[in-house]
C-alpha cells in the first residue's frame, strides 16, 4: 500500500490575461481515491489539474497537498522557494496527453532520470529501479528502446513508470489516452486501474466515461471554468441534475453510439 | 608554372595550413561556447540581463569583422589590452561568431517542446539539470545543421586574420605569391583548399547528424 496524499482545493481562481479560466473552484480529493475531471474541451480541466502541482500558477485561493499549501508561502502571499516547490513536486507524479518522454533517452533512462537527478541515486541503482518500474507496466522487453521506437500505448506506460518510480503519493493524469489509437487505450487504462487498486490518490482528466464510471470514486464536472458538480460516478453520470452535465453526456453518448 | 616553388614554400604553407585549421576549430568551439552561454543566460536571465545581451548581439552582428579586429588589435593597446596577433585573432573570431551561435541556440531551445521541460519540472528536477539533461541535448539535435553551416562560414572568415599578421594559410600564400609572382597559382590553390575544407566539414556534419538522429527515427 502506498502512502497516499489528499488534495484540498479552495476558492481557486486562475486567469490567462483577462480570461477567467477557473472560477472559485472548491474540490476535495480524498487520499487513496480516484477523482475524474470531466467536461467540455476548454472548460479548464487541464488548468485545474496543473494547478495541483503548480505547473500552472493560480491567482487566488489555495491548493493544499496533505494540508500543505503549494506554490505560495502563505495564501495570497509570496511564492514559495524553488527548492520547496521541487520537493513537493517530487511526490506528485504527472502523466501528460502527449507522453512527453525525452526522445534522446531510452525507456529505462527516461525512468531513471528522476531517480538520479531528484532522488540522487547512483546510475546503477537508478537503472535497476527503473527496470523494476518498467517491469510493472509490462515493458521489461522494451527498456532499451528509444521513445520513437515504441507505440503510443507503450510510450504512455513508460511515462507512467517514470512517474511511479519516484514513489509519488499522488498521481495526476491529463487525458492520458486521448492521443492513442483506440486499440491501445486499454493497455494504459489497465495500468491505471492497477495503480488505483494499489491505493494511489489519482486525479484523472479524461473523456473515457467507462473509466470514470467504473474506476472513479468521484467525478467532478467542469464547464466554462466553473465546477458544476461533484458526485459519485453512478449519480453524476447516470442521473445528472444539472442541464449542462445532461447535455454534455448526451453529446458524448451520441458520438459513441455511431 | 614551377612546382618547385610549392616545394620551397612547403613548410610555410604547411604551418599556415595548421594555423588555419586551429583558428577555425578554436573560433568555432569558443564562439559556440560563448553563444551557448549567452542563449542560456537570455532564457533564464532577468530583463536587464536580456537587454544587455541583446544589445551585444546587435552590436557585434551589425559591425564588420575587420573593424572589430582592428579595434581589438590596434585599439586595444590604447586601453591597456595588448595582445599578440594570434590571441587577438582568436578572441576576435570568438566574439565575432558568438551572436550568430547564440541565435542558433536560442531558436533551437525555442523549438524544444515545452512538454519535455514540464515533464522534468513535474518530477522536481532542478532547472540546471533540466537545461543540461533535456534542453541542451534535445536542442542540439535541431541546432546541428545551422551550427555546421555557421562553422563553414567561419572557415572563410579566418583569412581576415592575415590582415593583423596572423601567419595562417592566407598570410603564407600571400607571402609566397609576392616573393615568386605566383599570384594565379597560389590563390587558385588557396581557393581549392578552402573548397575542399568546407566539403569535408559538411560531410562530417551530415554524418554526425545522421548519428545523433538515428534513435529519433520512428519504426516503420
Ligand atoms: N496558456 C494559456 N494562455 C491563454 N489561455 C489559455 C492557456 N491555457 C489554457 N487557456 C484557455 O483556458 C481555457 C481552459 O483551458 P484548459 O484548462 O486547457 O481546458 P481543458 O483542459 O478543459 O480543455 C481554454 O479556453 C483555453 O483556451
Ligand atoms: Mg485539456
Amino acid at each position: 500500500m502506498v502512502e497516499a496524499s489528499s488534495v484540498e482545493i479552495r476558492k481557486v481562481n486562475k486567469y490567462y490575461g483577462d480570461f477567467h479560466a477557473l472560477k472559485d473552484i472548491d474540490l476535495s480529493i480524498p487520499p487513496g481515491k480516484v477523482t475524474c475531471l470531466i467536461g467540455p474541451s476548454g472548460s479548464g480541466k487541464s488548468s485545474l489539474l496543473r494547478c495541483i502541482n503548480f505547473l500552472e500558477e493560480y491567482d487566488s485561493g489555495e491548493v493544499l497537498i496533505d494540508g500543505k499549501l503549494i506554490g505560495y508561502e502563505t495564501p495570497g502571499g509570496r511564492r514559495m522557494s524553488r527548492r520547496k516547490l521541487r520537493q513537493m513536486r517530487s511526490t506528485i507524479g504527472m502523466v501528460f496527453q502527449q507522453f512527453n518522454l525525452w526522445p534522446h533517452m531510452t525507456a529505462q533512462e527516461n525512468v531513471a532520470e528522476g531517480l538520479r537527478r531528484v532522488r540522487g541515486l547512483r546510475k546503477a541503482e537508478a537503472m535497476e529501479r527503473a527496470a523494476q518500474a518498467l517491469d510493472r507496466v509490462g515493458l521489461s522487453d522494451r527498456m532499451a528502446n528509444h521513445p520513437a521506437r515504441l507505440s503510443g500505448g507503450q510510450q504512455q506506460r513508460v511515462a507512467i513508470a517514470r512517474a511511479v518510480a519516484m514513489d509519488p503519493r499522488l498521481m495526476l493524469f491529463d487525458e492520458p489516452t486521448s492521443a492513442l489509437d483506440p486499440e491501445l487505450v486499454g493497455e494504459v487504462l489497465n495500468v491505471m486501474k492497477a495503480l488505483a487498486a494499489g491505493g494511489m490518490t489519482m486525479v484523472v482528466v479524461t473523456h473515457e466515461m467507462g473509466f470514470a464510471a467504473h474506476v472513479a470514486d468521484q467525478v467532478a464536472f467542469l464547464d466554462a471554468g466553473e465546477l458544476v458538480g461533484v458526485d459519485a460516478p453512478a449519480r453524476i453520470l447516470r442521473e445528472p441534475e444539472d442541464p449542462r452535465i445532461q447535455s454534455f453526456l448526451r453529446t458524448y453518448h451520441e458520438r459513441n453510439v455511431i | 608554372m614551377d612546382v618547385s616553388i610549392f616545394a620551397e614554400y612547403g613548410p610555410r604553407l604547411l604551418s599556415g595550413f595548421g594555423l588555419t585549421i586551429l583558428c577555425w576549430l578554436l573560433g568555432t568551439v569558443l564562439g559556440a561556447a560563448l553563444g551557448l552561454l549567452i542563449a542560456v543566460a537570455q532564457r533564464y536571465g532577468g530583463r536587464s540581463v536580456r537587454w544587455v545581451l541583446q544589445t551585444y548581439i546587435e552590436v557585434i552582428r551589425g559591425t564588420p569583422f575587420l573593424v572589430q579586429l582592428f579595434l581589438l588589435y590596434y585599439g586595444g593597446p590604447m586601453i591597456g589590452l595588448r595582445l599578440d596577433p594570434l590571441p587577438a585573432g582568436l578572441l576576435g573570431l570568438t566574439i565575432y561568431g558568438s551572436p550568430y551561435f547564440a541565435e542558433i541556440f536560442r531558436s533551437a531551445f525555442r523549438a524544444v517542446p515545452l512538454g519535455l521541460i514540464e515533464a522534468g519540472r513535474a518530477i522536481g528536477m532542478p532547472e540546471l539539470a533540466i537545461v543540461r539533461r533535456i534542453l541542451l541535448p534535445v536542442g542540439l539535435v535541431s541546432a546541428l545543421p545551422a551550427l555546421v553551416n555557421f562553422s563553414i562560414i567561419l572557415t572563410k572568415e579566418t583569412v581576415i586574420l592575415s590582415i593583423i599578421t596572423v601567419p595562417e594559410l592566407m598570410y603564407q600564400t600571400q607571402y609566397m605569391a609576392t616573393m615568386t609572382f605566383t599570384y594565379l597559382e597560389g590563390y587558385l590553390a588557396l581557393a581549392l583548399f578552402f573548397w575542399g575544407f568546407v566539403e569535408v566539414i559538411s560531410r562530417l556534419g551530415r554524418r554526425l547528424e545522421r548519428r545523433i538522429t538515428r534513435h529519433l527515427i520512428e519504426r516503420s
